[in-house]
């Protein structure tokens, strides 16, 4: 993704054959607004050697002219990978409609001690102290995820350095690693260059073996081409997550015109093939996310949907001070509930938090526990989405509280799928984690509900997730939500904005 | 004299290094296929196979998926049979569900996983095999009669298991 010339891009991995995955080439996408987009002839085919079993994951780099350069790698007719380099067939074109594969592709091969399988997705480039472009390409040796560093000059001939990036054993194959910095002070993002005092740098990867994004905060040496992570025992792989629900292979760009880092993902399918095959597609992309350091924290990034999609609200209702007993689920008179953006703050009284019941057994996870239907002192409390009036059908977003034997508050923010569909054969674990409240501080939740797209962001985006739900009957005219509190020792009083949102415009670019 | 010890010598190096491969592909399967849960299956698809003598893991695994795909077929003529001569509309509607699962699995979840492990991304090959698996149980639920099994519960637990042999399999190489 980039912007340039004042148009957003979105390249992205598509089979144009199925609705499976395979024959993977480089679709392209392109907004002024992120809202407003055209669909542009594919980027990229699979027409070169070096790219004939795959065009995958790339980076663009705007250079010091503010030319492009992409850097992409290239599964081969032998099925190794390699990274190949390309650019606009013209650079004067806003839209970047056609690509030049570069004629002495591969640039890189992989080098020794790597696998031929396990080297892909190069980095967009920063600049180093001494003037040269840096990138990083992510691998493996056995079970350590590791990330290669290049240094290179015109983006055709590269070293490589003698250390790492970083490493972590146990973690598996790294995919589509990002590395970029964030400020620890400024609320907007960074160029992908910039280092210095008051900047820390995150790494992420995809982790191939579970197919989760996972992300750490810590700290680059330009010198050696180096990371340390703030807190290891939160490194990339075993720590944080930018999303615990169905949220893969995501990648983060510079917006200069905004000034924002922004962060787009790949929302897989959770239903069978089956029904995607007959349906015609599958995957979807995330709604475009910023991200910034969490200055509150210190130890957390917060994702929050893009300002432009606040332009998609149509008509919007307010609920003030809405009291839920406990055990106890409240309509709310708001029809058609398929296309929403909601804002919900929870008040819970204090006073009943230090009254609450203690509990020995300090391990409550989401995806292990019993749903929103296990009823706790603390929780869960929370919203229904894609309901139906009858709830035969929903799909519980809420937050758990835990007060462990010493009496510290746990919070924990989930998602659960176990209701969320008559239909057999859909997913239906619960997704969530931990979700770090101050003191002070509200509960609060933000939901983007499209249909089957449904993504929660806990405490101002310090925990997302994301979920793919399929209602049978609670969809279109029939779809509703509710608030819910199925706790037994908390009474809960929740304020919230809802708004219908307008669908976005996508469309084919005309005449081409 | 020297030609002919060193005839013996060449020869008894040839016999060791037959016997060496021999042991040490049916240690790559044995090896395999404890890591998935129906050993016994994995290990009876894949030694009557031939090519599994020369296969490296990559390699077990599209021999497991080619399995997978004979069963897959194999099932479906079943379904189409019963179809001909059904007249319960409930077993009718379940056979009807059948075959779009099995057509899933032959024209979707085997060749993608085929083309996942050629490629070496064999994550898509981990998803389309778990896939496989879960059509052909849903295929199974869908029948009214239980807790007895469908008419053609043997062909759905064949391309079931070894859907998750497959699964299992295509992980190893992650």
């Amino acid at each position: 993704p980039l912007f340039y010339k004042g148009w957003y891009h979105l390249f992205y991995q598509y089979n144009p054959n199925a609705a499976v995955w395979g024959h993977i080439v480089w679709g392209h996408a392109v907004s002024k607004d992120l809202i407003h987009w055209l669909h542009l002839p594919l980027a990229m085919a699979a027409d070169q050697w070096y790219d004939k079993n795959g065009v995958w994951t790339g980076s663009a780099t705007i250079l010091h002219d503010g030319k492009i350069v992409m850097l992409y790698t290239g599964s081969t007719t032998e099925g190794v990978q390699v990274q190949n380099l390309a650019y606009p067939a013209d650079q004067y074109d806003p839209l970047l409609v056609h690509w030049v594969k570069y004629p002495r592709n591969p640039v890189l091969v992989p080098p020794p001690g790597i696998g031929p399988n396990d080297f892909r997705d190069p980095t967009t480039a920063w600049l180093t102290s001494e003037g040269k472009w840096r990138i990083t390409i992510g691998s493996k040796i056995n079970k350590t995820g590791i990330a290669l560093v290049y240094d290179t000059k015109d983006f055709i001939n590269y070293e490589m350095l003698d250390g790492l990036l970083h490493a972590v054993p146990g973690t598996g194959m790294w995919e589509c690693v990002d590395f970029f910095p964030v400020s620890e002070t400024e609320n907007n993002g960074l160029g992908t260059s910039i280092n210095g005092p008051g900047v820390k740098h995150v790494v992420k990867a995809s982790l191939d073996d579970d197919r989760h994004d996972y992300y750490a905060i810590g700290t680059y040496n330009d010198r050696n081409g180096t990371w340390i992570p703030d807190r290891p025992n939160i490194d990339v792989g075993i720590g944080l997550r930018y999303d615990y629900g169905i949220y893969y292979a995501a990648k983060t760009f510079y917006d200069q015109n905004k000034k924002r880092r922004v962060l787009w993902g790949w929302i897989g399918e959770s239903d069978s093939e089956a029904a995607d095959v007959k349906k015609g597609w599958a995957s979807v992309q995330s709604i475009p996310r910023t991200i910034l350091f969490d200055k509150k924290t210190g130890t957390h990034l917060l994702q929050w949907p893009v300002e432009e999609i606040d332009s998609l609200r149509l008509k919007g209702k307010e609920f003030n001070q809405v009291k839920i007993q406990a055990g106890s689920v409240v309509p709310l008179d708001f029809d058609s509930a398929t296309q929403l953006d909601i804002i919900a703050e929870f008040k819970i009284d204090s006073d009943a938090l230090e009254k609450a019941t203690r509990s020995s057994d300090a391990s409550f996870d989401c995806a292990t526990s019993g749903g929103a239907a296990e009823r706790g002192a603390l929780g869960p409390f929370g919203l229904l989405v894609l309901a139906d009036e009858r709830l035969s059908e929903q799909t519980p977003v809420y937050f758990y509280m835990t007060k462990g034997s010493d009496g510290n508050l746990k919070t924990f923010f989930c998602n659960d799928q176990s209701r969320s569909s008559k239909a057999s054969y859909v997913d239906k674990h619960i997704y969530g984690s931990l979700v770090p409240v101050l003191r002070g501080e509200n509960l609060s939740i933000r939901i983007l509900v499209d249909h089957s797209i449904i993504e929660s962001f806990g405490q101002g985006g310090r925990t997302v997730i994301t979920s793919r739900v399929y209602p049978t009957k609670a969809i279109y005219g029939a779809a509703k939500v509710f608030l819910f509190n199925n706790a037994t020792e908390l009474n809960v009083t929740a304020s919230l904005k809802i708004w219908q949102m307008n669908s976005a415009f996508i469309q084919p670019y005309p005449n081409l | 004299m020297t030609k002919i010890i060193s005839l013996f010598i060449l020869e008894a190096v040839f016999c060791f290094t037959f016997f060496t491969v021999s042991y040490s592909d049916i240690n790559l399967i044995q090896t395999t296929c404890k890591k998935t849960p129906f050993y016994d299956l994995c290990v009876l698809t894949l030694k009557s196979d031939p090519r599994s003598s020369t296969a490296d893991v990559s390699g077990l695994a599209r021999i497991v998926a080619d399995s997978v795909n004979a069963k897959a077929i194999a099932t479906l003529n079943q379904v189409s049979a019963l179809l001909k001569s059904v007249k319960d509309p409930t077993l009718e509607k379940a056979l009807e569900g059948c075959i779009v699962s099995y057509n899933t699995i032959i024209q979707a979840d085997i060749p993608v996983a085929i083309d996942a492990i050629e490629k070496n991304n064999p994550k898509f090959a981990v998803q389309s095999a778990t896939d496989a698996g879960n059509e052909a149980q849903a295929c199974e639920n869908s029948f009214a009669e239980k807790p007895s099994n469908s008419p053609i519960f043997s062909g759905n637990k064949a391309v079931h298991d070894l859907s998750v042999v497959l699964q299992s399999i295509a992980s190893l190489l992650l």
